[in-house]
């Protein structure tokens, strides 16, 4: 009841506020378009039902400690109210989702989740940040009313600045953090989580790359001798001239390119913020010493993101907690956060709530063994259930496994793995203006694909699309790029050379050309350009290929080769029925060998029309004095390359099949695309789920078979021929046949018993005999052996009369357990 | 095994023999026919087959420089011979023939393969050079010794080997030994030599195969130290400063001095002589590594401007090239529409331009050598004045160790030094001094009376012993001046080598340049004529 009434003092002193903030956040929200899930929809603005009778009881009541607690936070405020007229009210005992009035310190429960991912702070902070939806504060100006629990955020996955803070300083705190909850003021745009004028974190970290790989360069050693430029015949005034003009010129791109920039920036600042300053938010505060933390930070529970201490988004610290105390801050915050200090043991810098001892007096404390004073209060147990996370909610991250950030000028969609059927996982749209209308570039990633697709680019400007593959793809692909999935269009693709068994690296198709270049080849070829003819119908693609103008191939230097024999170039003339040949340059020379070849016309039935002649052979000799080679190395060079034409058309036709494949595989795998579960997903990997099952039933069944017992009457029944049902008679008999099989059994057992004892007594009497006869000239071996031979006759004499015996008495025990047992059967009681 | 070659008619390897032979096994069918025209030259001819000729005597085969496959097999050859220009020759049968003795190969060192299969070899000699021997049989010969095989060793790829049919593969440890003595072979008598079987053999000769690799470690160490103390050498000649060391030069004064001897036994001399010594190693040491440490500058100085100079080279040749090729891409069009143009006046003038062009590109590729000869000259006389200034200051330097202090701005380098000369000086002086007291002494008869007669006999009178002095003296200045003189002539010619051999060079590279753009005009020119003449 009194915490009900004083609800309703508190907002009939806050209504008139409100209504003026109000209005002014309605401002905020015009300027400012983003969607903020109003409170006034659903009672917390959760979105999922949650039952809150089934809360602990702890929830909903308080010990006497924590009431004792209240009483001293209330004593506290009112104190405080008294000193500070002029500052807010604190933010110390709200009410939980049950309407209990905790103390915030005690809504604070260390956890370590055991997950790995989550020990890290940053890893933490982004996962806290990415797996909630923030609320924001109604009215921005005044804390929330209520702070509800960590237990109940997780659930819910909705709540204010407050709450997520406390999640995300409980997590931190198990963690062994030196963590605290910070209440105080911040710019519009962290309190409203509002990142459309920050880049997009994935482009501000390419930018970087690139910059870094230009820097390390140039680094040139100096030299002793130079070879002098050749005189310039040129006016020196002129070049003045000339170079004094292209300064003007630069100067004055340079000046064009500030005033635009500046501009740019003018159109991009954010409207000016009428609640500037007063905006309050909630973040967390690490402090350094524990964890390795070398420096305190920030860090921002909204965004998962860290800041330093002096960060221009942070205006101003009203006060701060953990699960241990609550202080609240006595330094001037006037020029923002720059200026703190967190030297928390300093009375004139931060007041706390409760008495407490620093470790060293404890220590001191400690030696003198007892203190005079009673022991200062000390903060009560958290009223918070313990913290539990699935591994399901893990996984999926953001609340429904998916969310999109708007930043400046770029959309990111983020999407849990195994989410979306085509294992799309980030999509990042870039825009060319700043309200995000026209697309620029639009990436994808993917992740658990089965054809290892893993980025996909494309660029609206040229309608490029690039997709990028990882390694271990079944089509050896690297790179594709293209227009369309139609053959024939342009497009190039780059494989893992070293996967392909003929080396291609690239292959560069356009009309009419295309391009493959190769990579480590025995035969040291390292390009081949195609050119195709114009065909004469233009376009009629004819799978037979279209007709050859001409293919260059150019190979590398072989050194095991002179160079004047070392083919650098080819160039088949398919049209023209000639063949060119240029062969490597000398180290010394400038111009290199040639050799081109008029083939001999082939009749259609592939004999040759024309016989050898010389003249078929032009050729570029390089070195006047030597010799014209022969006219049979120049016969057997040309029959060569004839041959090796033939291979090339084949080469080629094998591309463009290749391509043809390659283009129908990669349309089928967009259509239908499949994802990859590796066989330790045992949560998704279904072959695995089900043989895992399988297992689990058969061990199931195997233990149930050997827990079932042997059935005695099975073979008396089967002599009756096993009836459904047992005539009066019929079970009488069964009952004597097995009673009397049991009988017969227990006998025999007994007669074999006999029979043992029998013919160990005669063999111990037949010893015994043969050792009164010879006695006196055996020798002590046999004698020993002898004696050995006796007692351990006697001994298994000893044991089998023992069975006997027992056997006596088991076997009416035995013969009435039986029929006990029979009596009771299903199958015979009824007649009985 | 014997043949009985009186019976078939013995032929001589004669051109006839050859020309048939290369004819028969040259290109077939229509490159027969080409080739066949034109002419075959024995020194193209890569393979050659000479089986059941008959022959007797290897003959003729000089021209075959290039031949790479030889074979001889099933003839009467008695003797190895003229295959010793033959020097590509890899793979050599000589199989069934009456050789007796392994001779003359030495020149074949490319050989891998070697047959001697049926003949009547009895020892495996006189293949020292065959270092890249693969494959060798010599089966059916009449090898007796199995300790001869051991000669194979030295042939570290030797792989398969031929020797059944010989007396030797009769012996009861036949393929033991040889698995053992020959561990990297692969096959013996076309049979593979397993694991087990080179075990085993190893287990048998483990003591001798380890003595064997122990003197054969041993003479590979000699040989490599021997390397290694003449590359040394070499170091310190190409220095300049070889035999400065050590106490060379001091005992190589001491050696060509005659009077030495006796002058050593006057008392106080050896003393003398002990301080003496170190001071002039001393000396040597530092003018030897002065020396050294010079070399490196001077081996700097010629790497970095040999650099330059290839950059230069290599930069103006891409250039030129880029010339070249960009005109013959437009060539082969040009010169086909040179033929398509009917008008004669319209030809004319499309000729009259190709033939400008042309002109503009031999005007281009001569201008850029020009611009390169210039350079250069430039370049390499930058070179010969620093390398020859650096030399210079070595000259002075070792002058300086070595003269007088009559120079006074080398002392500048080594005052404190006592130099060589001064050193010998002080030296003689004090010798000097010694012989002119024993002199007093010997006139007094003081001496002692342990001073050896020869010695005695210098002191006859003071003309003699002073002579003696002296001699020993200048003997021993000589040998200064000398090593001086050697020093700095070798120094001199070095750089004038050097000069020459990059100014040569470059004259070569220069001329060779220029021809060949001029052979490529006048081959543009003749395309061109060819063009027009044809229509």
């Amino acid at each position: 009841m009194e915490i009900l009434l004083e609800e309703k003092e508190d907002e009939g002193r806050d209504t008139e506020q409100k209504e003026l903030i109000h209005q002014e956040l309605l401002e905020v929200e015009k300027t400012v378009n983003i969607n903020i899930t109003s409170p006034e929809d659903t009672p917390f603005g959760w979105t999922k039902p949650v039952n809150l009778s089934e809360c602990p009881s702890s929830y909903q009541h308080n010990s006497p400690q924590e009431k004792q607690l209240l009483v001293i936070a209330d004593n506290f405020s009112s104190q405080y109210s008294h000193i500070f007229p002029n500052r807010k009210p604190l933010f110390l005992c709200p009410l939980n989702e049950c309407g209990v009035k905790k103390f915030v310190s005690t809504s604070l429960r260390s956890t370590m989740l055991p997950y790995s991912g989550l020990y890290d702070w940053d890893n933490c902070a982004s996962f806290v940040a990415d797996h909630l939806v923030v609320q924001a504060l109604d009215p921005p100006i005044e804390p929330p009313r209520r702070l509800i629990s960590p237990t109940l955020l997780l659930q819910t996955q909705t709540g204010t600045c407050f709450d997520i803070s406390g999640l995300l300083c409980s997590l931190l705190l198990g963690a062994g953090y030196d963590a605290y909850c910070v209440t105080g003021y911040a710019v519009r745009e962290m309190c409203l989580l509002d990142q459309s004028r920050e880049e997009c974190p994935l482009l501000v970290g390419e930018v970087q790359v690139k910059v870094e790989g230009t820097s390390a360069e140039d680094e040139r050693q100096v030299r002793r001798y130079a070879v002098k430029p050749p005189r310039e015949l040129r006016s020196n005034f002129e070049r003045a001239q000339q170079d004094l003009k292209q300064q003007e010129a630069r100067a004055e791109l340079l000046r064009r390119q500030q005033e635009a920039q500046r501009l740019q920036e003018e159109l991009e600042r954010p409207p000016p913020d009428p609640l500037q300053g007063q905006m309050l938010h909630c973040w967390v505060l690490v402090l350094a010493g524990k964890r390795e933390i070398r420096d305190h930070f920030f860090i921002d529970p909204l965004t998962g993101k860290s800041y330093a201490l002096g960060d221009k988004s942070f205006l101003g610290v009203e006060a701060l907690w953990n699960q241990h105390n609550y202080w609240v801050n006595m330094q001037d915050c006037c020029h923002g956060c720059s200026d703190m200090e967190y030297n928390l043991g300093d009375t004139t810098m931060w007041e706390s709530v409760l008495f407490t001892v620093t470790e060293k007096e404890e220590e001191e404390e400690e030696e003198e063994g007892w203190s005079e004073e009673p022991k200062p209060f000390e903060m009560p147990r958290s009223w918070v259930d313990t913290i539990t996370l699935s591994k399901q909610d893990l996984e999926r991250r953001w609340p429904g496994g998916s969310r999109s950030t708007q930043y400046r000028k770029a959309k990111l969609e983020r999407f849990a793995p195994y989410l979306l059927p085509d294992g799309l996982v980030t999509r990042l749209t870039t825009y060319t203006d700043l309200e995000c209308e026209e697309v620029d570039v639009v990436r994808e990633w993917y992740q658990n694909r089965l054809d290892h697709l893993e980025e996909r680019e494309l660029q609206r400007a040229s309608s490029v699309t690039v997709e990028r593959f990882s390694p271990g793809c079944k089509l050896k692909l690297k790179t594709h790029s293209y227009v369309s999935l139609a053959p024939g269009t342009e497009r190039r693709m780059d494989f893992h050379s070293k996967a392909c068994p003929d080396g291609l690296l690239r292959r560069a198709e356009s009309p009419g050309q295309m391009e493959e270049t190769f990579d480590h080849r025995d035969d040291l070829l390292y390009s081949r350009h195609v050119f195709y003819a114009r065909s004469p119908e233009g376009g009629s693609e004819e799978p037979g290929g279209r007709p050859l103008e001409r293919v260059v191939e150019r190979f590398h230097r072989d050194a095991a080769k002179a160079p004047r024999e070392d083919v650098a170039e080819r160039v088949f003339l398919f049209a023209e029925g000639s063949v060119e040949v240029t062969f490597h340059l000398e180290d010394d020379r400038i111009i290199p060998v040639r050799r081109s070849f008029v083939k001999p016309r082939v009749l259609p039935d592939g004999q040759r029309a024309e016989s050898w002649r010389p003249g078929m052979v032009t050729s570029y000799q390089g070195d006047p004095h030597e010799d014209p080679p022969k006219n049979v190395y120049l016969y057997e060079m040309l029959t060569a390359l004839m041959e090796e034409e033939e291979k090339v058309a084949l080469q080629i036709k094998h591309s463009e099949t290749q391509v043809r494949e390659i283009l129908a595989t990669r349309e089928r795998e967009e259509r239908n695309p499949e994802l990859r579960i590796s066989i330790y997903d045992t949560a998704r990997n279904e072959k695995v789920q089900r043989y895992r099952e399988d297992m689990i039933r058969a061990q199931e069944e195997s233990q149930k078979q050997v827990k079932k017992e042997i059935d005695l009457l099975a073979p008396f029944l089967a002599r009756l021929g096993d009836p459904q049902v047992l005539s009066p008679q019929q079970a009488e008999r069964v009952l004597e046949d097995c009673l009397a099989n049991q009988r017969m059994r227990m006998i025999e057992q007994d007669k074999i018993l006999q029979a043992r004892y029998e013919k160990e007594t005669r063999a111990l009497q037949h010893e015994q005999q043969l050792y009164q006869i010879n006695q006196l000239n055996m020798s002590k071996e046999e004698e020993e052996r002898y004696h050995a031979f006796c007692s351990e006759t006697v001994f298994k004499i000893g044991v089998i009369k023992q069975r006997q015996s027992r056997h006596k008495e088991i076997t009416p025990q035995k013969h009435l357990a039986l029929k006990e047992k029979l009596i009771r059967d299903p199958r015979l009681a009824p007649h009985l | 095994m014997i043949r009985l070659y009186g019976k078939v008619e013995q032929s001589v390897m004669d051109e006839k023999i050859l020309q048939e032979a290369v004819e028969e096994q040259g290109p077939k069918e229509e490159a027969g026919q080409i080739s066949k025209e034109e002419g075959i030259s024995f020194n193209a001819v890569l393979q050659l087959r000479l089986e059941y000729k008959n022959i007797l005597k290897i003959e003729h085969l000089w021209e075959f420089t290039s031949l790479t496959k030889l074979q001889l097999n099933n003839n009467l050859i008695q003797k190895i011979e003229g295959l010793a220009n033959l020097t590509n020759i890899k793979w050599l049968d000589l199989s069934f023939n009456n050789i007796e003795k392994i001779e003359g190969l030495e020149t074949l060192t490319k050989l891998e393969d070697l047959t001697f299969y049926n003949n009547r070899i009895s020892c495996i000699e006189n293949m020292d050079t065959l270092n890249n021997l693969t494959f060798f049989a010599i089966g059916n010969n009449c090898l007796g010794q199995l300790d001869n095989v051991i000669y194979l060793r030295r042939f570290k790829n030797l792989h398969t080997l031929n020797l059944a049919g010989n007396p030797l593969a009769q012996e009861a440890n036949y393929k033991l030994f040889i698995a053992a003595y020959l561990s990297d072979l692969a096959y013996l008598d076309y049979r593979l030599l397993n694991g087990e079987t080179k075990k085993q053999a190893f287990a048998k000769y483990q003591y001798a195969i380890e003595e064997i690799r122990h003197n054969e470690l041993q003479t590979l160490k000699a040989t490599e130290a021997e390397q290694k103390r003449q590359e040394e050498l070499q170091q310190h000649k190409d220095a300049f400063v070889e035999y400065l060391n050590g106490s060379q030069l001091f005992d190589s004064m001491v050696a060509q001095d005659p009077e030495a001897q006796k002058l050593n036994q006057l008392p106080g001399v050896a003393d003398l002589l002990l301080t003496f010594k170190p001071q002039l190693v001393g000396l040597c040491i530092q003018m030897f590594e002065s020396g050294f440490a010079e070399q490196k500058l001077r081996e700097a100085e010629v790497k970095a401007f040999l650099e330059v100079l290839q950059e230069a080279v290599r930069e103006k040749q891409q250039r030129s090239a880029q010339l070249v090729s960009d005109f013959e891409k437009h060539r082969k069009k040009r010169i086909l529409e040179l033929k398509q143009v009917e008008d004669a006046a319209k030809q004319e003038a499309q000729v009259n331009q190709y033939m400008a062009d042309i002109k503009t590109l031999c005007d281009s590729c001569l201008l850029l050598e020009l611009q390169l000869v210039d350079q250069m000259e430039e370049i390499i006389k930058d070179f010969e004045r620093n390398i020859t200034d650096m030399i210079g200051s070595f000259i002075e330097t070792v002058q300086g160790l070595y003269l007088f202090h009559t120079i006074g701005h080398s002392n500048l380098y080594y005052a404190p030094a006592p130099l060589c000369r001064d050193l010998e000086n002080h030296l003689h002086e004090e010798i000097k001094d010694i012989a002119m007291a024993t002199l007093e002494k010997v006139a007094k008869n003081e001496v002692e009376d342990d001073l050896p007669d020869d010695v005695r006999a210098l002191f006859v009178d003071k003309e003699t012993i002073m002579n003696a002095v002296g001699a020993s003296h200048d003997s021993h200045m000589l040998r200064i001046d000398n090593r001086e003189d050697k020093l700095v002539t070798r120094i001199n010619a070095w750089i004038m080598n050097l000069i020459k051999k990059i100014q040569d060079e470059e004259v070569w590279r220069n001329r060779k340049c220029i021809s060949e753009i001029q052979y490529f005009i006048q081959h543009l020119r003749n395309q061109l004529e060819e063009v027009l003449h044809h229509e």
